[in-house]
């Protein structure tokens, strides 16, 4: 009897690795094929295990859940950086990056997406997974034209859109978290069981914070970024050679070398200037700059004073 | 023996019916969006849609799904919008029928959450939530995008996607 019982466990656990998504979910599945005494409260366990197993990596993430963590990061970065309290300069950004976004493989995300400027005069663009991106004065103050500033966003649109975030928080928290939400049938979580999933949610900001804001993306994320950056932008109709040019102005500059942000987050600007123009070059069509924009970015940088 | 055989034949059986079911019912996965007349944005919307609310896939072309919604109405909506169920072997279960996605383990009141985000904020006053809120409230309505790409020779007024 032994081979036949186990051969059902089995299909049903290996139905369910495939096509597993919640734990939450499996667990409620296997409760109503139990509650039926189709399987043993053994058998149940086993196939719970199994998915708990399946979700274990940062792609079974919810939408949700990069929401959230994505607003505790944003709010490190706020709690870092103050934000401008320009109306008519954050409404010109997020048409911008909005624009961008509706042209990415991501258009739709969980909350819409988000761009705001920071009030400091150091150079860098950052982005919480979720859509929520940064980008500061002293880089704004660089760009000479709408294309420069959309290139940027795109690129950090394409951290988003890729992920990146998430994928530098370690997998053995998400496993320990897994298995924690798992094990917890209620709608509301024990006092614990809380403590317990806090600990370890703290730990994956603290993950992503290392490398968003510390250290910086290891090089292939950033690369990626920029081939999505090229493609996102191109779409929308900017003239994708415009991030080439703004990392132009950051060649040899010592001030932002030996500073924070940008330099200490992302390649040189020459090694990714090269891949850039690979990547431009393989385009079919490329757009061109347009005065009507450069126009209404100079109106935009006046105002940003 | 032949009984648990049968069993194991009958249950692979189900789950097979169970997932070619599955593949043609989708899940909103963000908060809101809207069901459009036509495989673009700038179409005209239909339906508000909502996490969690089930569609049932019509067709796809270029990124977008043609869809039927509970109350019958057929329109598109952006595959970056929905997830493909997995689990329908739950649809067993009428209770768990807004639950059979990855996603929903998030609309079940689970995973990283809200209640998780309370907690953290509790212990971490020093963070800047507000500030937070405050960048989610300014939205851009896709009549303001539409304008801002005509206006910059952009998207569609360039002969674009």
């Amino acid at each position: 009897m032994k081979t036949p019982r186990f051969l059902t466990v089995m299909l049903l656990s290996a139905g369910l690795a495939l096509f597993a998504a919640g734990c939450s979910v499996v667990q409620k599945g296997a409760d109503v094929l139990s509650g039926q005494g189709k399987i043993s409260q053994k058998d149940r366990d086993t196939i719970v295990k199994t998915s708990e197993a399946v979700r274990s990596t940062f792609a079974d993430l919810s939408e949700e859940e990069e929401y959230y963590i994505g607003r505790s990061v944003a709010a490190m970065i706020l709690s870092k950086y103050p934000a401008s309290k320009n109306d008519g300069a954050a409404q010109y950004i997020n048409l911008v990056g909005n624009a961008v976004a509706l042209y990415s493989d991501r258009p739709e995300i969980y909350a819409g997406w988000h761009f705001l400027i920071l009030d400091t005069d150091e150079v860098n663009a950052l982005a919480a997974p979720g859509g929520m991106v940064f980008v500061t004065k002293g880089l704004l103050r660089r760009c000479r034209d709408e294309e420069m500033l959309g290139m940027i966003l795109a690129h950090e649109v394409g951290h988003v859109c890729a992920r990146h975030g998430l994928q530098s928080i370690k997998k053995s928290r998400l496993v320990d978290a897994f298995r924690l939400i798992g094990q917890q049938a209620a709608q509301r979580y024990s006092p614990e069981n809380l403590a317990q999933l806090t600990n370890i949610f703290e730990n994956v900001l603290g993950d992503i914070a290392e490398q968003l804001i510390e250290r910086g993306y290891d090089r292939k994320y950033e690369y990626e970024a920029d081939r999505l950056a090229v493609k996102f932008g191109a779409r929308t109709g900017f003239d994708p050679d415009g991030i080439n040019r703004f990392l132009k102005t950051m060649v040899g500059d010592s001030s932002s070398v030996s500073g924070k942000g940008w330099f200490k987050t992302h390649p040189s600007p020459e090694d990714r200037m090269t891949g850039l123009a690979k990547e431009i070059g393989s385009l079919s069509a490329v757009p061109k700059i347009d005065p009507v924009r450069t126009e209404r970015f100079r109106q935009f940088l006046g105002s940003l004073k | 023996m032949r009984t648990p055989r049968l069993r194991a034949v009958l249950l692979t059986l189900l789950l097979i019916v169970a997932i070619g079911w599955a593949a043609d019912t989708l899940v909103v996965k963000i908060q809101t969006t809207q069901l459009r007349k036509s495989p673009q944005y700038f179409s005209q919307g239909l339906a508000a849609l909502k996490a969690g609310d089930r569609l049932e896939k019509i067709s796809e072309s270029s990124g977008w799904i043609q869809v039927k919604t509970s109350g019958g109405v057929v329109g598109w909506i952006h595959s970056s919008a929905v997830e493909v169920t997995k689990f329908n072997l739950l649809a067993m279960d009428k209770s768990m029928k807004t639950q059979a996605t990855a996603s929903e383990v998030a609309l079940a009141g689970k995973g990283f959450n809200k209640q998780v985000e309370d907690k953290y904020k509790s212990k971490h006053t020093e963070m800047n939530f507000a500030a937070v809120d405050a960048m989610l409230q300014l939205k851009t309505t896709l009549a303001q995008i539409e304008d801002f790409l005509k206006k910059g020779k952009l998207g569609e007024s360039r002969g674009a996607k």
